[in-house]
């Protein structure tokens, strides 16, 4: 009995980790650029097949290709600024909202025409072998995925909290117009905040896609369980958003095994709404900053 | 600016379609999800109509007439089939459809085509109230060559029975084919004694099965009943063994089947012991298995093949009866559907009876080191169905 | 002169049948089809305008309501027996019921919370359609729901009516003092609840009302096409007003119903492969919300961030 629940905490850790770095960026986002992006789950598709691309179609080695994927989606993060972003920025959020959901219809289409409609498997060495501790089992890549998670969580906060990109982000995060009138180019860290959501986006792929397989529509279903970390952790702060994420991630896998399977993709929202009733600011509060 | 961009949008889309300036060709639509989350089973049905129409016209067409096909989304729902079965009819004016894949498009579609006047010849829905409601149940202008669960269910329940099986969980995708298998075999297994100890349904697409593969296993059934397709399995069937599971697992859908093999081909022994029954498998026609990976590059799919077969094993038989009769529109369609008497197709016999249910065989499939092979090939009739 | 051009336009909406049968005879029934759902999105997309456009909450639950109507109006006619014109209002009542009980939490959030929590809203809403299915019968549908009038043309009228009944409602709801109001808190909150206008009174009844009548187009569209399935009742019902809503003018009659032409008349003539068809909404829905001058910028005149 407490194998069966420390087993399904550890797999509520492995989703918690997925959605906690897709959650990130989308925070992040919010938090310094004040933009809602409904395309972010496509982030995570396009980050998904870039990995297959490189580790599938090119052959590189596991690391290499993830490498690849989070280069190839940094570049994606700058020209989605430029191009969507920029134009949308000064708009109102309802603008903003609608531009970002049109974007991810045509990127979930597109995804179907040059990719097709067949899901596309990468297994990797390590989803592949099985590590058993005394009948508890799991394969070494979603330990993988825990592990990694944490180490970017921790190079994030290292690059926010000293790099000088990161302090003009959090600056920017507390206020921009004051950044503005200091001298901080804000178009400049507006395009790092966005390469960092894609990069982001890309390595949490990299890390996930062995265990699940890659279509079209998988960014979907993320971006409205991202959303729900996001505004249950308080709009705008990465890390409510990272603790929101793992509570979803633990809730889905215990509430999925012991109280509904059926209903399992409810529980991020009925969380959410369950946050809101009770703090309409979220979990952490109007806090500012990121 | 809103004007000029509907403008352009208009001429783009004004392309004459192709014409073929020789005796009137035959026309024939087909409807399936061409979009949406089940676009992947349209892009098969497109895939294989289109290759089989190919197929019929270079051998010189149906008695020396072309066939046109046309093909429209009917989005795996009610309304958008309507739509569809509309357009066809309507503006592309075919002779006979071929469709709809998914029960809540094919139930919104037949009360249309009844309107209309136009035949339709399913090639796999699967909810059972569509056998009861065609032929002498109301609707004369539709027909199914796929089988249902209601017909399969007992059959497959007794087989498991045989084998000395007690006790299952079903474990179902939550649409139409899903819940309507799991509620025949409920039945089913009542009727074969084997306790039902779990029934949990999943969302098509969703990777992540640990949570329901934990309740599987606390279920403590010796079996696992999945109605589930290759798309989904393939995820499943991992992770079932990346918990150690060790239920025999049976299934329904494409679990058994060459495109779940090739989503596991870095290793096949995945799917290693599964038992499918069903009605389609790759290997019933190898030339046209051939045909398909030579142009597409991925095993055939189920639906997509399918439409092929019951395009030319159901529809051409009636278009050259409607020839040899010189009544070909729909209505003569129609009449000469209801006299189709194929006995090899690769479904097996193809004729339609008083309710348009073609009676094609059932196949039990078993997957082993990374082939399937067909275990028993059971013929069907109505006495299945108590 | 405005008048005769409006009585014209209604006059060739009424006669579109036969004008059709005269112009287009082999595609008639075809044609009348799309007409019908032309009528009934446009009728849905006026009463999400209601909440959209005129007191500005970006609400995404729309779909959850449209779904509550088509259910009710689908088991109580199949089930309960219900004639016809009794099932559409308890359609509509149940709906609005929904509606209100849903936005006296929603609304207490801020703006961006409040969109996305609609949409956890209608995520539920789908989720448990699916799957309550001793009531809704989930995947399998409801299906043979009666239809209380059989030939298209007969439908078409119909569905005409139910697009002029909202058409009105909508037009007293957004003009003469209501209207100021709910214009008056889209655009300015505080200046708004200053001079004494309460917003969140006129936000929830912009909410109940657009979500009843949603209810009551939903009860329609099941009769018409006589089964129900949960499909209809997801996002992208939700992208498809948003669609119309934005294509053609967001806040002003004109401009939705031009919306709800545009976006039900093009997909029948773009015959173009499905999927390039989405793409195109979608990158036609981007231009136009980032550069089309009226509408958008209308909606959110003098609103801060």
């Amino acid at each position: 009995m407490l194998a069966d629940v420390l087993e399904q905490l550890v797999h509520g850790l492995t989703l918690g980790s997925m959605y906690a770095m897709v959650a990130a960026g989308l925070a992040l986002m919010l938090g310094v650029a004040r933009l809602i992006n409904f395309a972010h789950g496509e982030f995570f598709m396009l980050g998904a097949y870039a990995f297959w691309y490189g580790y599938r179609e090119l052959g590189l080695p596991y690391p290499l290709a993830g490498v690849l994927a989070v280069a190839l989606m940094v570049v994606w993060g700058v020209v989605y600024q430029r191009t969507v972003i920029r134009a949308i920025l000064p708009r109102s959020w309802h603008v903003q909202l609608i531009a970002t959901l049109a974007t991810s219809i045509v990127l979930t289409n597109l995804a179907i025409i040059v990719f097709g409609t067949q899901p596309k498997e990468v297994p990797t060495a390590l989803s592949s072998t099985i590590l058993d501790v005394g009948g508890f089992r799991l394969v070494w890549q979603r330990l993988l995925v825990l592990a990694g998670a944490l180490a970017i969580f921790w190079g994030l906060h290292r690059f926010v909290s000293r790099t000088r990109a990161g302090r003009a982000m959090r600056a920017m995060s507390q206020n921009r117009e004051a950044c503005a009138v200091v001298g901080v180019d804000v178009q400049h860290v507006a395009m790092i905040t966005f390469a960092l959501s894609a990069a982001l986006a890309a390595a949490a792929a990299t890390l996930v896609s062995p265990l699940f397989n890659i279509f079209p529509d998988m960014g979907t279903g993320l971006t409205l369980k991202a959303f729900a970390a996001v505004v249950t952790g308080g709009f705008g702060y990465v890390n409510g958003a990272i603790a929101a994420s793992f509570l979803i991630g633990i809730t889905e896998a215990l509430a999925g095994s012991y109280l509904s399977y059926a209903y399992k993709d409810a529980f991020a929202f009925i969380i959410m709404i369950g946050v809101l009733l009770w703090r309409p600011q979220g979990l952490f509060g109007r806090r500012l900053g990121i | 600016m809103r004007l000029v961009l509907t403008l352009i949008l208009v001429v783009l889309a004004a392309l004459p379609p192709l014409t073929s300036a020789q005796a009137p060709p035959i026309k024939v639509g087909f409807a399936s999800a061409m979009s949406g989350p089940a676009a992947i089973t349209g892009e098969g049905v497109r895939w294989g109509g289109t290759l089989a129409v190919e197929e019929i016209n270079a051998k010189g067409g149906v008695a020396g007439r072309k066939i046109e096909a046309y093909f429209a989304d009917n989005k795996a729902t009610p309304g958008e089939a309507v739509s569809a079965v509309r357009k066809l009819a309507d503006v592309d004016k075919v002779d006979v459809i071929i469709g709809q894949t998914h029960s809540g498009a094919c139930l919104g579609a037949m009360p249309v085509v009844k309107e209309i006047g136009v035949p339709m010849v399913i090639e796999s829905c699967s909810h059972a109230d569509i056998r009861k409601l065609s032929g002498k149940g109301g609707n004369e202008w539709t027909f199914r060559v796929a089988l249902d669960d209601e017909i399969m269910a007992h059959t497959f329940a007794r087989h498991m029975a045989a084998k000395g099986v007690k006790t299952s969980s079903i474990l179902a995708m939550n649409n139409d084919f899903g819940r309507g298998a799991a509620a025949a075999y409920d039945a089913a297994f009542k009727k074969a004694n084997i306790k039902l100890a779990s029934t949990e349904f999943f969302d098509p697409g969703q990777p992540d099965y640990r949570p329901v593969l934990t309740r599987l296993k606390r279920a403590g059934a010796e079996t696992i009943l999945g109605i589930i397709l290759a798309s989904d399995g393939a995820p499943f069937m991992r992770q079932f063994r990346e918990l150690g599971l060790t239920q025999k697992v049976y299934s329904r859908g494409s679990l058994a089947s060459a495109e779940f093999l090739h989503q596991v081909k870095d290793n096949p022994k995945v799917g290693d012991g599964v038992v499918e029954a069903g009605y389609w498998v790759a290997g019933l026609d190898p030339e046209w298995d051939r045909k398909w990976e030579e142009r597409h590059k991925v095993p055939p799919r189920i639906h997509g093949s399918l439409a092929a077969i019951t395009f030319k094993h159901a529809v051409v038989p009636a278009l050259e009866i409607a020839i040899k009769k010189g009544k070909v529109d729909r209505a003569g369609i129609r009449a000469a559907l209801t006299e189709v008497d194929v006995k090899d197709s690769p479904l097996g016999p193809i004729k339609f009876d008083a309710n348009h249910q073609a009676w094609i065989n059932m196949i039990l499939l078993e997957m082993q080191d990374g082939k399937i092979r067909i275990l028993e090939k059971l013929p069907t009739s109505p006495a299945l169905l108590n | 002169m405005r008048v005769l051009v409006r009585v014209a336009v209604a006059g060739v909406a009424v006669a579109a049948p036969w004008i059709v049968a005269a112009i287009a005879p082999g595609q008639q029934r075809y044609i009348v089809h799309v007409l019908i759902f032309t009528a009934l999105f446009a009728a849905l997309a006026l009463s999400y305008d209601l909440i959209v456009g005129h007191v500005g909450a970006l609400s995404l639950a729309h779909p959850a309501f449209f779904g509550v109507g088509a259910y009710t109006a689908a088991i109580a006619s199949t089930r309960g027996g219900w004639p016809f014109l009794a099932d559409v209002a308890g359609a509509v009542a149940l709906a609005g019921l929904v509606a209100a009980l849903a936005g006296i939490p929603l609304f207490r959030l801020t703006e961006h919370a409040f969109a996305v929590g609609t949409l956890g809203f209608a995520l539920v809403a789908w989720i448990v359609a699916t799957n309550w299915v001793d009531v809704t019968r989930g995947p399998l549908c409801i299906t043979g729901i009666p239809k209380p009038v059989t030939t298209l043309p007969a439908w078409y009228w119909l569905a005409l009516t139910a697009l002029g009944l909202v058409l009105l409602l909508y037009r007293g709801m957004t003009t003469f003092r209501l209207g100021r109001a709910m214009h008056a808190v889209r655009d300015n909150e505080p200046l708004a609840a200053a001079a004494g206008i309460d917003p969140l009174r006129y936000r929830m009844l912009a909410f109940v009302v657009g979500g009843a009548l949603a209810g009551g187009v939903g009860a329609l569209y099941a009769h018409y096409l006589s089964v129900f399935c949960p499909e209809e009742m997801t996002v992208a019902l939700t992208v498809n007003m948003l669609v119309i809503v934005f294509l053609g003018g967001v806040g002003t009659l004109r401009g939705v119903l031009v919306g709800a032409v545009l976006f039900t008349a093009l997909p029948e003539i773009l015959r173009l492969a499905p999927t390039w068809r989405l793409v195109i909404y979608g990158l036609l829905l981007l231009v136009i919300v980032i550069r089309s001058p009226e509408g958008l910028s209308g909606l959110v005149r003098g609103r801060a961030r």
